[in-house]
């Protein structure tokens, strides 16, 4: 049976290779051939989206019907695909295949940039749409100095604390990203709050997930607060495995004794541990579990002033488009005040839009998660880090891919008792490694 | 599959009188057999040959997935680094000593537990079909679902089973183990579960071996006084050498494969990535992670010489046999 499915796997392989040559040879006849039309505005568009939760497909169905009745000359054909295979179904669409709007996990936007799957969007989407983005989300749409993707919502992250055994601790905790804990003090605490709990654990950073795309998302901004990095100029020897990212990520390690295994997912919201290392996707579950016990916290400082991560799902227009026109008017209606309500009330996640964030009752002053608001306000991209700037966008390189395979590579090694040096020095040689084989992607 | 295949020409072609008879009307055939094969041949060259020629060809290049542009042509520079940049090499020498470490564990223990369990369920008592079906449920099991429960059982706090067991036992000393995240035990750890999914299905194997051995010879043994072991050594086991051949060259080409369990483990439980990685888990994140299509094909290429020897011992093996 095993070897079945070995088989079939390693089958699978080789016929994406298969695929990928014959894309490879059918893209470079016509790689002139593909750049967008802007089309007379009417007709049909097919837009490409993830499957998310139920409630956020609703919403997105909502959203397409309404425009399609709100007047006659586009017809939009929604076609959800499930979010497993979303990224690798896209990445191995050869772009004349590609529909007129597509959905991207915003890190990988880079990389479709660079094989000329996207086209730059501010000649199609109204000058409005494009002002109302919020900082982040056009941090993370923009690549070589044009703009290609809009985002409905963004995403926060931070850590959660439980009031209750926090105050029983006799623990203080910051009221603002201002005020964050600095490494130390964010250890005092674990170990103060471990020493309080009956299993002696104190912390939950989602761990089982330490070798996927949360790794990155988590912990490369502790890296950043550091004064290390991920990547600088097409780089990331020196920087990767700089001694403040290695002083950071052996910091990380130090935690791992009052860190909960977590492996039923109810460690947070059952009171096992009083701090837990989150996104926003998390709030509805421990808001409901513990209800005005719960606060949101900034990460801790780690030298640089406290930083977060951020970005999620966005909507670019794709280079094949015959009908840019009618795909700009698409985005301008799915990017309206009511849909990103409706998406962000769906999801709990943080509008990616000015005018729907400054209106969303929790991410404002008041509201439960008006910290993370906070951050999302002070946003950067991973290119101009600066000591005010708090979510610091993933860079956005068509090398990507490499970087966050082998951070996370890294950093789970690292939680299983390596040594961090040699494995940021691995890292970092890897990533140069692909770089220099593909030209720093020029 | 391959195995019974091979048994059977071996078989035909190493009997003597048949032998000519058969050529002939294999020759008569020709034409009708041609046809009826040609589905199946095509099958094989369009996804089986045909991609792996692709591979051969991708592995020379700087290939990337999704690539627009004309990929470089790279010479031997993917197998150079496989096996001499510290970088890539590191990893893949580690993948294939986690194999081979893999493979000389489970390979001989599996084969004696699936023996041992064959023999018990092959003895008369009531209620054996109950003990069969419970043997045997684990290899019905998806890897995917055996993953999360053994993730639970190893689970690193004290809650987890097997830690939660060892300190009950010992009263508190053992102090839990972090068994899939620490680089000593991870390995270790996947192995024993391997052998518990794995286990029935060469238990099976055996067990119709087991029961095409002729009673008469056991009757002869005992009225020459033989006692147990002495039958053990002299009768079943001669009498399931062919069997344990194949279950042993099964297992083996299983333990190349290994990839579900470590995949499963390192993505969703924690798992040393360094202590679990195989040859196959190096190929599938080469292309699926970090879009190095190049790479991937030559991880492939060196896999399948790697599969190719296995086979061709094998072939060799099953040949010594039949003409004994």
């Amino acid at each position: 049976m095993n070897r079945k499915r070995s088989l079939a796997r390693t089958g699978t392989a080789i016929l994406a290779a298969g695929l990928a040559a014959g894309a490879l040879s059918a893209c470079s006849q016509n790689s002139s051939a593909g750049s967008s039309q802007t089309g007379d505005g009417t007709g049909t568009i097919n837009v490409w989206a993830h499957q998310g939760q139920d409630s956020e497909i609703a919403v997105m169905q909502a959203a397409v019907s309404s425009f399609n009745s709100s007047q006659s000359k586009i017809k939009v054909n929604l076609r959800l695909i499930s979010s497993d295979t979303y990224t690798s179904t896209i990445t191995n669409t050869p772009k004349d295949k590609l529909p007129d709007v597509m959905e991207m996990d915003g890190p990988t936007l880079a990389s479709y940039v660079y094989n000329q799957k996207l086209s730059p969007l501010k000649q199609y989407v109204s000058a409005s749409t494009v002002s109302n983005a919020t900082d982040g989300s056009t941090a993370e749409g923009t690549y070589n100095g044009d703009l290609y993707g809009l985002a409905m919502y963004d995403s926060g992250l931070g850590l959660y604390g439980n009031k209750k055994l926090l105050d029983a601790a006799g623990v203080a905790y910051p009221k603002s990203a201002a005020d964050a804990w600095t490494a130390d003090q964010f250890t005092t605490a674990v170990k103060a709050l471990a020493s309080k709990s009956p299993a002696g654990k104190s912390l939950d950073v989602n761990e089982s997930s330490l070798g996927n795309e949360w790794a990155t998302y988590a912990f490369s901004p502790l890296v950043e607060s550091a004064g290390g990095g991920l990547i600088k100029d097409n780089k990331a020897d020196g920087t990767l495995n700089s001694s403040a990212s290695v002083k950071a990520l052996t910091t990380v390690q130090g935690w791992k004794p009052y860190v909960d295994s977590n492996a039923d997912g109810n460690a947070f919201p059952n009171g096992r541990v009083a701090l837990a290392w989150g996104g926003h996707w998390n709030y509805p579950t421990y808001s409901k579990a513990l209800g005005s016990d719960l606060v949101a916290l900034p990460l801790p400082n780690f030298g640089g002033g406290t930083k977060t991560d951020a970005g999620s799902w966005t909507f670019g227009i794709s280079s094949g488009t015959k009908n840019g026109k009618a795909a700009g008017a698409f985005l301008d209606a799915l990017l309206s005040d009511r849909n990103v309500k409706a998406m962000t009330d769906a999801n709990g996640a943080p509008p990616a839009t000015k005018s729907a964030l400054a209106a969303d009752k929790l991410y404002q002053p008041g509201g439960a998660l008006a910290l993370w608001g906070d951050q999302l306000n002070h946003a950067c991209p991973a290119t101009a880090v600066t000591p005010s700037c708090i979510a610091v966008y993933r860079p956005v390189t068509p090398g990507y891919p490499t970087i966050t395979a082998k951070f996370a590579g890294a950093l789970s090694a690292i939680w299983g008792g390596s040594d961090a040096k040699t494995q940021l020095d691995n890292a970092a040689k890897a990533i140069d490694q692909a770089y220099t084989d593909n030209s720093n992607y020029q | 599959m391959t195995t019974t295949t091979s048994a059977h020409t071996a078989r035909r072609t190493g009997a003597g009188p048949g032998n000519s008879r058969m050529r002939a009307r294999r020759q008569r055939d020709g034409g009708p057999a041609m046809l009826m094969a040609a589905p199946a041949v095509l099958g094989l060259a369009a996804f089986v040959a045909v991609p792996f020629i692709v591979a051969i060809v991708l592995s020379f290049y700087d290939a990337q997935l999704n690539q627009v542009r004309t990929p470089k042509f790279f010479g031997f520079t993917q197998y150079v680094r496989l096996f001499t940049d510290p970088v890539v090499a590191g990893p893949f020498f580690r993948s294939l000593l986690n194999n081979l470490v893999f493979a000389i564990v489970v390979i001989p223990v599996q084969t004696a537990i699936a023996l041992g369990l064959a023999i018990l369920l092959n003895s008369k008592l009531k209620g054996i079909p109950v003990f069969r079906t419970i043997f045997f449920m684990p290899v019905v099991f998806p890897m995917a679902l055996v993953a999360v429960i053994w993730r639970l059982i190893l689970d690193r706090s004290g809650n987890g089973l097997l830690n939660a067991f060892t300190g009950f036992v010992t009263a508190g000393h053992f102090v839990p183990q972090d068994w899939l995240g620490s680089a000593g035990t991870a390995l270790g750890a996947v192995i024993l579960l391997s052998i518990w999914q794995g286990a029935g299905f060469q238990m099976v194997i055996i067990l119709a071996g087991l029961q095409e051995i002729p009673t008469e010879r056991f009757e002869a043994a005992s009225l020459d006084r033989a006692n147990a072991w002495q039958q053990f050594i002299h009768i079943t086991l001669p009498g399931l050498r062919n069997t344990l051949i194949f279950v042993t060259l099964y297992t083996t080409i299983m333990a190349f494969q290994l990839y579900d369990q470590v995949y499963i483990l390192i993505k969703t439980a924690g798992g040393n990535q360094t202590a679990l990685q195989t040859v196959l888990y190096q190929g599938t994140s080469s292309l699926f992670d970090e879009n190095n299509l190049g790479r991937a094909a030559a991880v492939t290429v060196v896999f399948f010489a790697i599969v190719l020897v296995i086979a061709l011992v094998q072939r060799s093996l099953l040949k010594q046999r039949t003409e004994e």
